[in-house]
């Protein structure tokens, strides 16, 4: 038994003296039961991190992982070919060039997020400078209704209701008629499935930025504004500087969902595995994606095709490091507030 | 404290004592999986089966794709696999058995702006491969502009019976074409998009255009009396001969003597046996 | 938040109080755009909020029938015989109480340790990032991962064997297992911020009367941090309840909450089943019942459930203590210390 060092170094906030009867048996198997407890949630963890890549491996090891990123071909076609190959014996074909699922990915988590981040801080300034008292009331529990509503609710209203819309207001016939020998458009493209997503992400953020925004100082702005600042200079010059690692830190928990949502995507998004090209001007928004996960839960009924399931467990890989790499990000973006003691 | 514990190694110790003999006894379901065009068919006849045999176990339907169904019945997965394409030489996995249970129809469709009175065969082949592009060259048709094609995924059942039946081998739809996932998407997208042509299960041309083909209009009437050509196959695909469970499902569906599987089979679909 | 000591001005200049000086009118062309967009920034949160409220409401009220609320669904081709949601309303109720069940505890234990214990020090630091990047991946990532484990030889008494002896890996179980994963990080963040927010004292004075660093944690700690405990529990039953993809992927979204046979209830669990979301996926023309207005009616339900549960989450996290000076948790320790002491 080893004696409990009164005030252990780890953890942020300094510890407690050691409780006067630490040594005894009870209080030992307690921290041993729940140190087992968390040892076995990480060894889960873990499990499903290496499954994951395990399963992937065929798909990243067949195709490269340069080749595996790149573009080429019809991606809808090599997964098609995946579904039905192998199921006779033989080497099943593993060849993918997943780019156009990337893209797709990129486009509509990087737009949301970017109109998102804009957006979400001018409502967050507004809510903690510029509301009135009895608006902010009926806002702050609206932005959380707004952030709890289900994903499938989102996709229902954009595939019944916005997708329609997009396609009889929004797009014309020479705008159809202008890449209809490459892809053809509908009111499920890029633009409404980005839309709908800046929508679903927006809560996160106007939650975060605006709880930072109201967490700076008083003093700080009160000095500025005793220096004859005007008041929107206080807030874009201190207040806004001040939250700029919790604005990061929302962009990047919004990203973690935006990457992460399946359900929505795969109903407005336009289910197909091309990449939208900025050279086509306007006409690019209204253009078809299919993003990653999206593109598994479509395809979720053929995990136990030999190949194709292999495929889906590689993209999910991929989003997994994404996760990791983004947790990691926020992690970072979260540093410089802790120096003020805030808690983003 | 104490008490807590005791409470939580009895609550532990119940479920064990529930769980294991549960698991190990539990008699075994037939699950069955696959085509979403089979899916309405084969959830009647699962009730229809469970209400005249109660003490069998009653078939599980789940729902997906023809192919995805060939692939979890050949692993193993499931007991049964709906698939509404016919067999393919060389690319199904040895060793699998179709049993046909039924006939649909496959009907075009176009919006109801647009009340096409008859599609011919050249004239299919021309719109969904991509050659005729605008509603102006297809006579008869009430809108004008480019024509807006809907597809179903490869995955699916009814596109691989549109193919074959519609197109014939050589022809491929359009790679432009939007692909859906699923026989209400295509219907959906027709019914909101005036310029849209499409192709769905029967079951599916509500709010839509039902185009007549070479001259008789899709109904289930035409497809009964052998008049109207888009008919494909519904078949129930077992891993080896059907065995057990499944054997005994299957013999039910398919007797002739089976009134109520008949009366199910008749109010949408075409019955064969 | 409410304190700020700039005065407030109202749109059209007027200063309510303070420095006149601070006028908007005089601000720069820039600024005053810039005051703008937050004020049209504020106004459309607004209005889109209102427009999704308004339009689920008007289309759950025209489509909502209350007899959709007590049948089961039917696979029927006949929108006026396919039934109503009660199996996915049950399945809803049933997974989010399986999913927090296994949450709560093993997210309240983890806090717990985090946050009191933490030895060695790498395995907390590895077990808080793990956490973290759970939070982080997709529910369809963990819905896939689930498959694979449910379908596990060993696992087959969670769900059920197909005739051919092969496991088919959906089940309540299975897809509770998963969704409690979703919760996890929920419960375990909120718990232990508010574990981390007890001054030292508090577990001293717990210390100096002689009580273990166990007992001060069930008798002392956890106690006065229950309504934060509640509140992350609450928020990873809305997690639970909003997603789709586990469902759809685990469940087996069948029509029907379908036994596997054997004890009722543990048949139930071990069988598929749907819920509101998988619900409305597939009633929704992405799926294959293709019955928008009985989506609409089982998302309207859905949200309903969603509203309510805000309300409480909103109640936990600020009614009480706000109004309530007694309730600060500061306090709620202080006199939990007493309380096994005087008895």
């Amino acid at each position: 038994m080893h004696a409990a060092p009164a005030g252990e170094s780890s953890g942020a906030r300094p510890r407690s003296p050691a409780p006067a009867r630490s040594g005894t048996q009870s209080d030992r198997r307690t921290e041993r039961v729940l140190g087992a407890l968390a040892a076995g949630v990480l060894g889960l963890i873990a499990l499903m991190t290496i499954t994951v890549f395990a399963k992937a491996w065929p798909s990243f090891s067949h195709n490269g992982l340069t080749g595996w990123f790149q573009s080429g071909g019809d991606v809808d076609q090599q997964l098609r070919e995946m579904l039905t190959s192998g199921t006779q014996g033989g080497h099943p074909t593993y060849h993918l060039r997943a780019w156009p699922l990337l893209w797709g990915t990129i486009l509509t988590t990087g737009l949301a997020v970017l109109i998102g981040i804009v957006f979400s801080t001018f409502a967050a300034i507004f809510i903690v400078e510029f509301a009135p008292a009895p608006v902010r009331r009926v806002i702050e529990p609206i932005v959380r209704l707004l952030g709890g509503v289900p994903s499938v609710v989102y996709g229902l209203i954009g595939i019944l209701a916005i997708a329609p819309w997009v396609n009889h207001h929004l797009l014309s016939e020479s705008r159809k008629s202008s890449v209809e020998y490459l892809v053809q458009l509908a009111g499920s493209n890029l633009s409404t499935a980005t839309l709908i997503l800046t929508v679903m992400i927006t809560p996160i953020m106007v939650a975060i930025v605006s709880s930072s925004l109201a967490a700076v100082p008083g003093p700080w702005t009160e000095g500025s504004a005793a220096l004859g600042v005007n008041r929107w200079r206080t807030i874009w010059r201190i207040s806004l500087r001040t939250a700029r690692p919790a604005i990061i830190a929302a962009a990047v928990l919004a990203t973690a969902r935006a990457l992460g949502e399946a359900i929505m995507l795969s109903m407005v998004s336009g289910g197909r595995g091309f990449a939208a090209n900025p050279i086509d001007g306007i006409t690019f928004l209204f253009e078809p994606v299919r993003p990653l996960a999206a593109t598994i839960v479509q395809n979720s009924e053929a995990l136990s095709a030999p190949s194709l399931g292999r495929t889906l467990y590689a993209m999910a890989a991929v989003l997994m490091v994404s996760a990791a790499l983004l947790s990691l990000a926020g992690w970072a973006a979260k540093q410089p507030l802790k120096r003020y003691g805030i808690r983003a | 404290m104490r008490v807590n514990r005791t409470a939580i190694v009895s609550l532990l110790a119940a479920l064990a004592l529930v769980l294991v003999p549960a698991g190990a006894l539990a008699a075994r379901a037939l699950l069955v999986d696959g085509s979403t065009s089979v899916f309405p068919l084969a959830t009647q006849l699962a009730a229809a089966y469970h209400k005249a045999f109660p003490k069998l176990a009653k078939p599980k339907i789940g729902q997906g794709q023809s192919d995805a169904g060939i692939n979890d019945v050949a692993s193993g997965r499931v007991d049964i696999a709906d698939v509404s394409r016919d067999p393919i030489q060389g690319v199904d996995p040895h060793g699998l058995i179709f049993t046909k249970i039924a006939q649909d129809g496959i009907c075009l469709i176009t919006n109801s702006a647009n009340p096409i009175s008859n599609l011919s065969t050249q004239q299919v082949q021309a719109i969904f491969t991509g050659q005729t592009r605008d509603w102006s060259d297809i006579p008869g048709s009430k809108v004008s502009g480019p024509i807006d094609l809907f597809d179903r995924d490869g995955a699916s059942g009814t596109q691989d019976a549109f193919q074959n039946i519609f197109l014939g081998q050589d022809l491929k739809v359009s790679p432009s074409a939007t692909a859906e996932t699923s026989n209400g998407l295509v219907q959906n997208a027709v019914r909101s998009t005036p310029n849209a042509i499409g192709f769905v299960s029967f079951a599916f041309t509500e709010g839509v255009n039902a185009v007549p083909y070479q001259g008789i209009p899709c109904t289930l009437r035409n497809a009964k009396s052998g008049q109207y050509q888009g008919v494909r196959n519904f078949w129930m695909v077992t891993k080896g001969a059907p065995k057990a469970a499944a054997s005994k499902f299957l013999k039910w569906v398919t007797s002739s003597h089976n009134k109520v599987a008949r009366r199910i089979i008749a109010s949408n679909w075409i019955a064969i046996h | 938040m409410a304190t700020r000591a700039t005065p407030l001005t109202a749109p059209g200049g007027a200063p309510l109080a303070g420095r006149p000086r601070d006028s908007i009118a005089a601000w720069p062309l820039a600024d005053r755009l810039g005051y703008l967009t937050c004020w049209a920034a504020g106004i459309a949160l607004c209005l889109v909020t209102a427009a999704i409220v308004l339009f689920m409401l008007v289309k759950g009220i025209s489509y909502l029938r209350p007899s959709l609320l007590v049948q089961s669904p039917q696979g029927s081709l006949d929108q006026s015989k396919a039934g109503g949601f009660l199996d996915p309303i049950v399945g809803t109720l049933l997974l989010t109480a399986l999913g927090t069940a296994l949450a709560a505890p093993v997210g309240v234990a983890l806090a717990a340790w985090l946050s009191e214990y933490a030895r060695p020090a790498w395995l907390a630091r590895t077990v808080e990032s793990g956490v973290e990047m759970i939070a982080g991946v997709p529910s369809v990532v963990l819905a896939i991962f689930g498959l694979l484990v449910f379908s596990q030889g060993f696992l087959s008494f969670l769900s059920q064997t197909s005739a051919g002896g092969s496991v088919f890996g959906k089940s309540f179980f299975a897809a509770g297992g998963m969704m409690s994963l979703l919760a996890l990080p929920l419960i375990v963040s909120s718990t232990r911020e508010a574990l981390a927010q007890i001054p030292a004292h508090v577990r001293e004075a717990s210390y100096a009367l002689g009580k273990t660093r166990a007992t001060t944690i069930w008798r002392v700690l956890l106690p006065s941090v229950r309504p934060n405990i509640a509140s992350g529990v609450t928020l990873g039953m809305g997690r639970i309840i909003g997603d789709t993809a586990i469902v759809v992927v685990l469940l087996g979204a069948t029509l029907q909450t379908e036994g596997a046979g054997g004890a009722p209830l543990l048949s139930t669990l071990r069988g598929t089943g749907s819920t509101l979301t998988s619900y409305v996926y597939t009633n929704s023309p992405t799926g294959e019942g293709n019955a928008p207005q009985k989506a609409y009616a089982a998302a309207f339900v859905l949200l309903m459930l969603v509203v309510g549960l805000n309300a409480i989450v909103t109640r936990l996290s600020n009614g009480p203590r706000a109004t309530n000076a007694e309730r600060s948790p500061l306090r709620r320790g202080l006199r939990a210390v007493r309380t096994p002491w005087t008895r």
